[in-house]
């Protein structure tokens, strides 16, 4: 493979990892800060209970997508440096707002929310999940700005060496970036109520000891699943429209050919449809209080159902950024044009160290991840508290 | 003068990196030096665990600022640096991921092998930023530098580093003195190499259109305070020594 080919895998390869471990981030934070809601204002203890356990599993995922975002921003900067000189004015600068308006917030809020539970009163406690969620989004949407431009490009000009800002207006308004923004935010949902689902399904399968517990979480995670299920399907309906107007090379792809954006457009859809049906067998079978805790044959059919998705961010996401090729900007910067001046030797040392970081990464944390789930919440009857500073939530 | 702003809000960003990160870094290096047990490394990593994700973020903010306020310069620098740059984003996902997974599982020999990656990580993360420091303050920029000078200013940081993880440990570790003052005297060691790598960058002529630097320097002013405000609660929620180890 040439110097292109490695920087353009490596970088599908860090993204996509980063793409997974954010979809369930921004889903279950949604989901963690109501149910903390719900226990702050109510003074619910079960509610107290289900905001440390999904809690915990949500800060072993957001480890894995801070780490990848790292190298992500890292290796745009290293791999891609003719995008940052061609359309720094619009990329780099969306880049730079979402680093700081949103993750340096949401990272600082997460670790007082991660160490602050006994240190910070309960309704400051509660705001610092809220301010992560919050900015969570916000972060997801400058990073569509960023990805929307080179789409859409819209709102730049050119100028000097590369692109100039001239409406910033179009820039933030960009259709392509709006309605991604919507759809991502279905889909999180989606695939966090997914995993509550299987996860409580896995419970009431083993029959421990929790099943008022995860009886309460597989209903939450149905429930959440499937109106978010069928936002997806809007927002993505609208986005084809939107591709058929603005980008009618990707649509070529859609429709027609044989090429990795079509395979991927077609493996969403079926798996979009796989859980929508699935779905509304769910939400029958979720009215049931006896079925939700009896119903074996669907515990494990919703756990088997934890990784659809999943296949169908990854795939509509393979449909998104690969439909746009050879561009990098759609119609303006081909990748080719793109990539840095590095050396084939260069990117094969950094694609194997990254490669290998992350093999060896993500195969820990899906242990850890695993080993929390299984292990259930906290029993209920405590003693004293035990003295848990610096200890993960 | 948006430019200057700008490059006055970049260094501000990586000013707060080198101190605040650099203190975790220290720590992590200085790990087998100041717990010698299990449980004693237990209490080291605790001190520093509150603090590096919003000790991280300043690093995340000054590349980003970088990207999208200097990105001539940024395509200057990255390519050129690419091999440490690698070192560097590795040390640091390697060293997050034991700190973040440390407390995970079983009782000695996983977190054993945690405190060995925060160990080692640390140590890269603090060679590479040295060896990065170093070649900047001679004047290269568009590659790995090299030569004796490069390699005394190098371990000249790496001390730096060391020094002020065992600083910040003399603060918030039981049994070890220290105290504010000496404290400051790392960081502001630390904040003036930062300072003269800064007074060696070409800002002028780097910098992005001024449409956009209009529109960036006023939003990043606009969000500081909150910026700044979880990061005094966070020292002001994390200000006391670490309690005991936690329960067994």
């Amino acid at each position: 493979m040439d110097v292109l080919e490695l920087a353009r895998l490596q970088f599908a390869l860090t993204a996509g990892a980063h793409f997974l471990f954010v979809a369930l981030t921004l889903g279950l934070a949604t989901v963690v800060a109501v149910l903390q809601t719900r226990a702050t204002v109510g003074r619910s203890a079960i509610h107290a209970r289900m905001t440390r356990f999904w809690g915990r599993l949500y800060v072993i995922n957001y480890a894995m997508g801070i780490v990848t975002g790292l190298v992500m921003e890292f290796q745009l900067g290293l791999s891609w440096s003719g995008l940052t000189h061609f359309a720094g004015n619009v990329v780099g600068a969306s880049l730079a707002m979402e680093t700081l308006v949103a993750f340096f917030v949401e990272s600082t809020f997460l670790g007082l929310w991660v160490f602050g539970w006994d240190k910070l009163n309960r309704w400051a406690h509660l705001a610092a999940i809220w301010v992560v969620t919050l900015t969570a989004y916000a972060s997801a949407y400058w990073i569509l700005v960023a990805n929307g431009f080179m789409q859409n490009p819209v709102g730049a000009a050119p100028g000097g060496e590369g692109l100039r800002l001239t409406d910033a207006a179009a820039v933030l308004t960009n259709p392509s970036t709006l309605q991604a923004f919507w759809h991502v935010l279905a889909g999180a949902l989606v695939t966090a109520g997914f995993f509550l689902a299987g996860v409580s399904a896995w419970h009431l399968l083993r029959r421990t000891p929790e099943a008022e517990f995860f009886g309460r979480s597989l209903r939450i995670g149905v429930f959440v699943a499937a109106p978010a299920l069928f936002a997806s399907a809007v927002t993505g309906g609208r986005q084809l429209q939107l591709i058929r107007d603005i980008q009618p090379h990707k649509w070529a792809e859609f429709s027609d050919g044989s090429s990795a954006a079509r395979v991927g457009a077609l493996l969403m859809l079926t798996s979009f449809a796989a859980m929508f049906f699935f779905s509304l067998l769910n939400v029958l079978l979720a009215l049931s209080r006896r079925v939700i805790v009896t119903a074996r044959l669907w515990h494990v059919a919703l756990i088997a159902a934890i990784p659809l998705p999943y296949v169908a961010m990854i795939s509509g996401w393979v449909f998104r950024e690969v439909g746009r090729q050879p561009w990098v900007v759609d119609g303006l910067l081909t990748t080719q044009d793109a990539v840095s001046d590095l050396s084939p030797s260069a990117i094969r040392f950094s694609f194997a160290l990254f490669g290998t970081a992350f093999a060896v990464l993500i195969a820990v944390n899906t242990w850890l991840l695993a080993r929390q789930a299984r292990r259930g919440p906290d029993p209920v009857t405590r003693g004293p508290e035990p003295v848990t500073q610096g200890v993960l939530v | 003068m948006t430019e200057t702003m700008a490059a006055v809000l970049l260094g501000f960003f990586a000013t707060g990196y080198f101190v605040l990160g650099g203190a975790d870094i220290g720590v992590g290096m200085m790990l087998p030096f100041l717990g010698r047990d299990g449980g004693r490394r237990r209490l080291v990593v605790a001190t520093i665990v509150p603090f590096f994700l919003a000790n991280e973020v300043w690093l995340v903010a000054t590349a980003g600022l970088l990207i999208g306020a200097f990105p001539a310069l940024e395509a200057e620098l990255f390519p050129g640096l690419f091999p440490l740059i690698v070192a560097l984003v590795t040390g640091w996902i390697v060293r997050d991921m034991g700190l973040w997974s440390r407390e995970r599982a079983g009782a000695r020999v996983w977190p054993a092998v945690c405190d060995t990656v925060v160990t080692l990580g640390s140590w890269t993360v603090a060679g590479a930023w040295a060896w990065i420091l170093a070649g900047l303050l001679t004047g290269v920029t568009d590659g790995v530098a090299g030569g004796a000078v490069v390699a005394l200013l190098g371990a000249v940081v790496v001390a730096l580093f060391a020094l002020h993880g065992l600083a910040f440990a003399g603060l918030r570790l039981p049994g070890r003195t220290g105290g504010r003052a000496r404290f400051a005297l790392t960081a502001g060691a630390l904040a003036a190499v930062v300072l003269a790598v800064g007074a060696r960058l070409e800002f002028a002529g780097s910098a992005a259109d001024d449409a956009t630097l209009r529109l960036l320097v006023p939003a990043v002013g606009a969000v500081l305070p909150l910026l700044l405000i979880g990061q005094v609660v966070t020292w002001w929620v994390f200000r006391h020594r670490v309690a005991g180890p936690s329960s067994p």
